[in-house]
């Protein structure tokens, strides 16, 4: 990889945070209480919260008993998951609760935690804080089998309204039921597209399972994946910032809902991914980007992991003709046959705009973005869309350019982009394509 | 709360630097400073044998470690003021006027200690305790020297450390500021057991100990345990440790002779150096040496 793809922390600050991020979206982001209000407000699910303090008497006229069985004591600005007791149930001898670390806390314990929140013992510089109380959320029954003693969250970076990047964070018995990676907990990294975990790290390093188990890291599909997008998409739409880390929490029954906002997110995520988080960003940073669906659509034809390589290599590779006949998936899901030409001098599929619009490809909601192109005509703005076809047997979901080939031969290329797995053999039978260039004629009347 | 706390810091050190106190006479360096024309000074009246080991703290006046910078700056020849002099001239006035030179020398290079922070932050990655820190610690160095300053440094971090453990095995329940006050009061005792420990040990450093540049070690102790509260005795180690590597490399430059007299010399050019320097890294945007390091396996892909 080129180290001009990495994201390091010079340009996070300088050409991503501080540019993207308002001074009002920042100071949203240091609070917990504040996110929670502006996300509630735009509809966002939070977990509830059960009581604050903002200074002393207040945690002395507490009636502490009358908290729930489980809950988590937090600071408000806290940094890094620090100062945070979870509990998960009451004491057996009815004398406190247990913690997710098994250990006992008693309310003289809880009165002396909140009393230090107060006093800044976990803010930022020890300014005076604010102690909350909130609802645990427990851990998914998908996550059961992965996570030590603690609930496993989803880091998603979104940027511009696209999830530019997404990490799953499994806390391990050394983090201490804590999901932050410096901690030692365990980061998996997440395909955009589909929501199975591609690989995970460890202290920095690969690791293919669970550590002392046999259990594979890898391969893991997170439920719910396009309502957590969504759940991420929106609370960055919510909090005023144009570049953040969003932790999500699936939720057993509500389903996801967002624990806090980080203006600065941390960028081991590009370990665990494999992937430059700069080169993503750069992608999607002049995008106009409509709305959250319209984001992840982007995401996903962008973004998108490469699974299928490996049973194609298994499979063998494919062999193609320079011309050949393609089925494609319009927008009311009929298929037609078009003829295309494969061309590898092409990064890019390109499709004809009027053959676009009578499959209804061209409609504003398949339209990922608008690239400038200069041309002998000038500057030119062309819509990329999302083309689904089928060429070889194979299903190949890939943006693709529109322009104006009516005067050419053939309405579809297909470029390198959408190639691999495909080998093509350049003997041109002039038969075959007298033949597909009427087809191609029939097809644009 | 630790602006002010800065405030008061900056005061101490402004009286600490500009306070002309007596302090120990360097035979050595006066030897190689030493020029073949007469000394215009007396002659010492003190023992040769303790003066080799004493070293010239030169944030304090002394006759002897004024001399040679002083003597720099008068046989330098000077042209016009304007545009390239006017600092040369304005520093030759002031110290004419009883401003001592090393004051001046420390304060130029301070800037060059600040900007080598700066960059170690950007261009390698090293984080400690912010830009301040370092800096100050750096000025104690010089004050103290840095092996009884680091020494100090790790009595103060053990007490602390052995403090938070005793509370937490007692389960004592104290709150957050009258523990931090209780921190301090371990880390003065701590300090006071050095300094008692001086007639046996017989360290010459130990004189150079003044209250200032130990107040700047307390503050690092006070972070050193912030951070060790909030998050964990490792970061706190590295963080720590980082400052510490900073603060010794800071001291070398403060320290380094032919930089000292360089920059008193051209002092207009030393700062547009410095700050043009300040100006690149503040644009910088690459990866940080360190982060080479961290994302070598994605790099190598």
């Amino acid at each position: 990889m080129k180290t001009s793809e990495l994201l390091g922390i010079n340009a996070r600050n300088k050409l991503f945070s501080y540019v993207y991020n308002s001074a009002k979206g920042k100071n949203i982001a240091a609070s917990k209480l504040k996110t929670k209000k502006f996300l509630k407000a735009a509809g966002v699910p939070v977990p509830e919260v059960y009581a604050k303090f903002k200074n002393i008497d207040e945690i002395w006229d507490f009636d502490w008993n009358r908290l729930p069985s489980s809950f988590a004591l937090k600071p408000n600005q806290g940094l890094g998951g620090e100062g945070i007791i979870v509990v998960k149930r009451k004491a057996k001898d009815g004398n406190g609760w247990i913690t997710t670390q098994k250990k006992r806390v008693t309310v003289d314990d809880l009165k002396l935690h909140a009393t230090d929140i107060i006093e800044g013992a976990y803010s930022m510089d020890n300014e005076p804080d604010i102690a909350y109380v909130e609802e645990y959320v427990g851990r998914h029954k998908a996550f059961r089998k992965y996570a030590y003693r603690g609930t496993p969250d989803i880091r998603v970076i979104v940027f511009n309204r696209v999830p530019v990047m997404a990490m799953l964070r499994l806390p391990t018995r050394e983090s201490g039921g804590r999901a932050n990676l410096h901690q030692g907990a365990i980061g998996v990294g997440v395909d955009i597209a589909t929501g199975i975990t591609t690989r995970a790290i460890w202290h920095g390093d690969l690791i293919k399972f669970k550590p002392g188990t046999k259990r594979k890291l890898h391969g893991i599909k997170i439920p719910q994946w396009d309502k957590i997008l969504e759940t991420a998409v929106k609370a960055q739409e919510a909090c005023f910032l144009g570049y953040v880390g969003v932790d999500v929490v699936l939720h057993p029954e509500r389903g996801p809902v967002v624990l806090e906002i980080n203006s600065q997110p941390g960028l081991s995520i590009q370990m665990a991914n494999g992937v430059g988080l700069k080169k993503r960003l750069e992608k999607v940073e002049d995008l106009k980007i409509r709305d959250a669906s319209h984001g992840i659509k982007v995401a996903k034809a962008l973004f998108a992991e490469r699974f299928s390589d490996r049973v194609r290599a298994e499979e063998g590779l494919k062999i193609v003709k320079v011309f050949e006949e393609i089925k494609i998936k319009s927008a009311s899901g009929k298929v037609v046959l078009v003829p295309a030409k494969i061309d590898t001098g092409a990064w890019r599929s390109s499709i004809d705009k009027s053959l676009a619009e009578k499959l209804g490809l061209l409609d504003e909601k398949n339209i990922l973005w608008r690239k400038k192109v200069k041309s002998a005509l000038g500057e030119d703005y062309r819509p990329i869309i999302n083309l689904t076809f089928w060429l070889a047997g194979r299903k190949i979901t890939t943006p693709a350019f529109v322009s104006k080939r009516s005067s050419l031969k053939f309405p579809v290329i297909i470029g390198r982009r959408s190639l691999s797995g495909i080998l093509v053999d350049p003997v041109v039978e002039a038969e075959d394509k007298l033949r597909l260039v009427e087809k191609g004629k029939g097809v644009l009347k | 709360m630790r602006g002010k706390l800065w405030v008061l810091v900056a005061t101490f050190l402004f009286l600490f630097l500009s306070s002309a106190l007596p302090a120990k006479v360097s035979a050595q360096k006066a030897k190689t400073l030493a020029t073949p024309t007469p000394v215009v000074s007396p002659t010492p009246t003190i023992e040769p044998t303790e003066t080799p080991v004493a070293k010239v703290d030169i944030t304090q006046k002394t006759e002897e470690s004024v001399g040679p910078l002083e003597k720099l700056l008068r046989e330098q020849k000077l042209g016009p003021v304007w545009p390239y002099n006017f600092l040369k001239y304005a520093i030759r006035n002031s110290v004419s006027a009883g401003v001592p030179a090393n004051t001046i020398v420390l304060l130029l290079l301070l800037t060059a200690v600040a900007a080598l922070i700066a960059a170690s932050r950007h261009l390698i990655g090293l984080r400690g305790f912010g830009i301040f820190m370092p800096a100050a610690l750096s000025v104690a160095f010089v004050a103290m020297g840095p092996i009884l300053g680091i020494t100090i440094f790790i009595v103060m971090i053990v007490f602390s450390t052995l403090f938070r453990m005793i509370t937490r095995r007692l389960k004592l329940r104290l709150q957050y500021l009258p523990r931090m006050a209780m921190v301090l009061w371990f880390v003065v005792i701590g300090v006071l057991g050095i300094l008692f420990l001086a007639p046996v040990i017989k360290q010459p450093d130990l004189k150079n100990v003044s209250i200032f540049p130990v107040l700047i070690l307390v503050l690092l102790a006070e972070d050193f345990s912030r951070v060790q509260a909030g998050k964990s005795i490792k970061t706190a180690i590295n963080m720590t440790l980082e400052t510490l590597i900073l603060a010794l490399f800071s001291f070398l430059l403060l320290t380094f002779s032919p930089l000292q007299k360089w920059a008193l010399l051209n002092p207009e050019l030393f700062l547009l150096l410095v700050l043009v320097f300040n100006l690149v890294v503040g644009k910088y945007v690459g990866l940080r040496f360190m982060e080479y390091w961290r994302f070598r396996k994605l790099i190598n892909r």
